[in-house]
């Protein structure tokens, strides 16, 4: 049980604060909601862009980390496709440098076009190494256009080309900036060696006075259905084939969205996963196969990827994909294969819940989605998903008609 | 901006504190376990530990063919058998083979605690290593090889460590094609039983650990005799070869891994944890002088690292990065010229003074929770040492001086001792 305390400052900020007196460290998550789908298509990668460009220092701070360090402090940060956040631990003595360095940069950032010019190069070879300088690097690239045609989940969070984050300019790094970095569109959590009349007072002393805009409001644009059941072929210089499948699913706060996770975590959870167990272990279709959801907040996907072994059709191992997710379709599952991904569900929050920083991510995305306190219930959510709601997800969700296949073939 | 925000805070001292030290508990055969409680979650880990790893075997991919084969079929169960259960109880398995060690480590829930045990003796006692298992595995292998070799990263770390410690010591063995035929459910059988013996066990224990813990663990593992136990031979202490250069041309490829260091001493040497210091200065943090001047000052890079690590019979530096190929050359001789300011030019009490606390910092969170306990604890237990090595360390993190440091760096990390492999584009 995550025992917390929560409150709004006068600006909108919301504060969730969790004590856990086991630690000498604090960990400190700033949740901004804004991410990727909150960007332009013409110039995608923006919001990934400014989280490296946070680290650039203010007017009162000449360089974010170093004061942290010398307070004994580490961070970092992430972007997605819905929210950037920026995490800290430190000793619970030291914890106000966080505060002061984390509400400083929350509206006083120092922009300037020699720093933007290095970190779009840093970017840059960020894209090289993890998309474009690996086999089946591309794969994901490729598989989100074919998947959206008009939502913006359709690039990836590194942009959609490097092209993109070359030509950005400094006015339009300051205008994303300005439009989403406010008190009223973040989330702050602190979990550890902190007491909630401590994190008040701090949150009230530093966050306080730091003014901002209200979010600016992007309309984001909805996905039409997919109707038709969509394939390409991409040829290139790997190994092996590669499967890619992706399916429209609903968004994280959907009642569908639980029920879904267990069915990617019976097609592939653990070693004992069907796909796993089928296709690689009895069959040796595969060498390695995957399949899981995202959990966005608007519609999201369930993807499936494989690597074949040398030598077998791809489009008889996508037959065979298919007929283990058709089982699932039509065949009830068992009481006790439902209770084993259940049970690891449970096994993966508790093991994440020995983590302050864990905690602290997990209790400001919930707050995120509407209330923190489902970081206690989830669980229980799980727990309560039925046979047929599995049954019936699978359904509605892993149709053919609504899913986006690559074979990626090799040429080698 | 907000006129408060100009307020910065006190620092106050970056204490580490006491390291609390493990329980040990000796079960009726030898086996050692070492104890870390803390009243967290209802959550256990389990280290099983073999000397075990790439050090022991005669042919590649042996060891970690041993380590890999343990969940494919045992004495009970089908390898399908045991993956079903072991995720009905909702445990989480890593197999590790590693250098020196190989083994086990198993997160499971309190509840489940001694179901879960009796299926780790199962995995870790009596595998049979089927042979289709093993045909199916080995395929699985060089398939991945294949995949792995087209990484200009895997490519530079597999040459590093060739180039370091040559071709024929298990440290620097690479594998090639022709390794994957020669596995044998036979000779795997053989070297589990030398290296997967009860006298060669050491367990680390941490999480929530109730006073029934140690009785399951005596039930499963007490009663395995350790009649068998396979003496080493002596070995000598590896010193590894320095100063070569070599590039490995990978068409296609639209960066370069650059991978630079040399051999270097284990933690047993007295100057181990001053060594670490240096690293950390040269390349191991986000403030490094690396990181500085190849990624905030130049945009060479996503990232450069320098790691400083331990071996049973060595140790080794190395510095790793990937840049796009235009930069590959102005990468390298940076790389070069901050290790020759750490030569010749004493560090700045500002630099000094945030990589002191920076490490303190770190050394709190290394000591935060059993895990990361179990973990540290792992990491001086390898090599013969204690806890009194943190405290060493930490000792050491607030005393060194900037002459102190010149004298480190001209001794280990001397230029024209460094390899460095390059492969990419070229």
């Amino acid at each position: 049980m995550v025992k917390f305390d929560r409150f709004t400052l006068e600006n909108g900020l919301r504060v969730i604060v969790h004590e856990d007196r086991s630690t000498p460290l604090v960990a400190m998550n700033l949740l901004y909601n804004v991410g990727s789908r909150h960007e332009g298509q013409e110039m995608t990668g923006l919001a990934h862009l400014l989280e490296h460009l946070m680290f650039g220092g203010s007017a009162d701070v000449p360089e974010f980390d170093v004061p942290l360090q010398i307070a004994g402090g580490e961070n970092n940060a992430f972007t997605n496709n819905d929210i950037t956040d920026y995490y800290i631990t430190i000793p619970a003595n030291n914890l106000e440098t966080a505060f002061w360095l984390e509400s400083d940069r929350m509206t006083g950032l120092n922009l300037t076009q020699e720093t933007l010019d290095i970190q779009k190069s840093v970017v840059i070879e960020e894209f090289k190494q993890r998309y474009l300088n690996q086999p089946y690097g591309d794969a994901m690239l490729k598989l989100r256009p074919l998947a959206y045609k008009v939502h913006p989940y359709r690039w990836p969070t590194i942009g959609m080309d490097i092209s993109h984050i070359e030509s950005v300019r400094l006015e339009d790094v300051k205008k994303f900036y300005s439009s989403h970095y406010s008190p009223g569109n973040a989330i702050l959590s602190l979990t550890g060696n902190i007491s909630p009349d401590i994190a008040r007072d701090l949150s009230v002393k530093w966050f306080g006075p730091v003014k901002g805009n209200p979010a600016r409001e992007v309309a984001i644009p909805t996905e039409p259905e997919q109707t038709e059941e969509r394939i390409i072929i991409l040829k290139r210089d790997v190994p092996s084939d590669a499967l890619y499948k992706a399916w429209h699913i609903c968004k994280r706060d959907h009642d569908d969205f639980h029920a879904l996770d267990l069915v990617t975590d019976i097609l592939s959870g653990g070693e004992s996963g069907r796909l796993y167990t089928r296709l690689v272990r009895k069959k040796n279709i595969f060498s390695e196969i995957n399949a899981w959801i995202t959990s966005d907040l608007d519609p999201g996907l369930a993807i499936l990827t494989g690597k074949l072994m040398k030598g077998v059709d791809p489009e008889a191992a996508d037959k065979a994909v298919n007929e283990v997710i058709d089982e699932l379709k039509n065949k009830p599952v068992t009481i006790s294969e439902i209770n084993k991904v259940k049970n690891r569900f449970e096994s993966s929050t508790l093991l994440s819940n020995t983590s302050i920083l864990n905690k602290a991510m997990s209790l400001s995305f919930y707050e995120l989605l509407g209330d923190a306190g489902r970081i206690n219930r989830e669980v229980e959510s799980y727990r309560e998903v039925g046979q047929s709601r599995i049954t019936d997800s699978a359904r509605k969700h892993l149709a053919t008609s609504n899913c986006s296949t690559i074979y990626y073939q090799s040429t080698i | 901006m907000n006129h408060l925000q100009s307020n910065e805070p006190q620092v106050m001292p970056v204490e580490p504190g006491l390291i609390p030290l493990p329980d040990l508990y000796i079960l009726r055969n030898g086996v050692p376990v070492h104890i870390i409680s803390s009243d967290t979650e209802d959550i256990i880990r389990v280290d099983f530990i073999f000397k075990a790893g790439q050090i022991q075997e005669d042919l590649p991919l042996l060891s970690s063919s041993v380590n890999m084969m343990l969940t494919e079929g045992s004495a009970r169960y089908t390898s399908e058998e045991m993956s079903k259960k072991l995720d009905y109880y909702g445990a989480f398995i890593n197999l590790t083979c590693e250098k020196d060690l190989a083994g086990l480590t198993i997160y499971a829930l309190s509840r489940h605690f001694r179901k879960i045990m009796e299926l780790a003796r199962e995995i870790l006692f009596c595998p049979l290593f089927p042979a289709r298992e093993l045909e199916n595995l080995i395929k699985k292998r060089l398939q991945w090889y294949r995949i792995n070799r087209e990484k200009v990263q895997n490519l530079a770390t597999e040459m590093f460590f060739e180039s370091l410690f040559g071709k024929t010591h298990p440290y620097g063995r690479q594998a090639d094609e022709s390794d994957f035929g020669n596995i044998t459910p036979g000779l795997l059988k053989d070297f589990h039983l030398k290296y997967y013996s009860p006298g060669n066990l050491t367990v680390i224990i941490s999480g929530k650990i109730s006073d029934k813990i140690p009785q399951v663990l005596e039930n499963c593992f007490g009663d395995l005799q350790a009649g068998n136990v396979y003496i080493e031979g002596s070995v000598a202490y590896l010193s590894g070869s320095a100063g070569k250069k070599s590039g490995l041309t990978k068409p296609g490829a639209i960066q370069s891994a650059i991978r630079i260091g040399s051999p270097s001493i284990s933690k047993r040497h007295p100057d181990y944890p001053a060594l670490k210091i240096v690293n950390t200065i040269l390349g191991g943090y986000f403030g490094s002088r690396l990181m500085k001047n190849l990624r905030e000052e130049k945009g060479f890079t996503y990232g450069i690292h320098s790691v400083l690590s331990s071996l049973d019979l060595s140790g080794f530096t190395i510095i790793s990065t990937e840049t796009g190929s235009g930069n590959t050359h102005s990468a390298v001789d940076e790389i070069y010229r901050e290790i020759s300011l750490l030569h010749t030019k004493p560090v700045e009490p500002d630099e000094l003074r945030a990589v002191r606390n920076y490490m303190l910092g770190q050394m709190i969170r290394m000591f935060d929770g059993p895990f990361a306990l179990a973990e540290s604890f792992r990491a001086v237990w390898q090599f013969g040492l204690d806890n009194s090595y943190y405290h060493r360390f930490a000792e050491k993190i607030k005393t060194i001086s900037p002459d102190e440091i010149i004298e480190l760096a001209r001794t280990y990390y001397k230029t024209e001792a460094l390899n460095e492999i390059i492969a990419g584009p070229l």
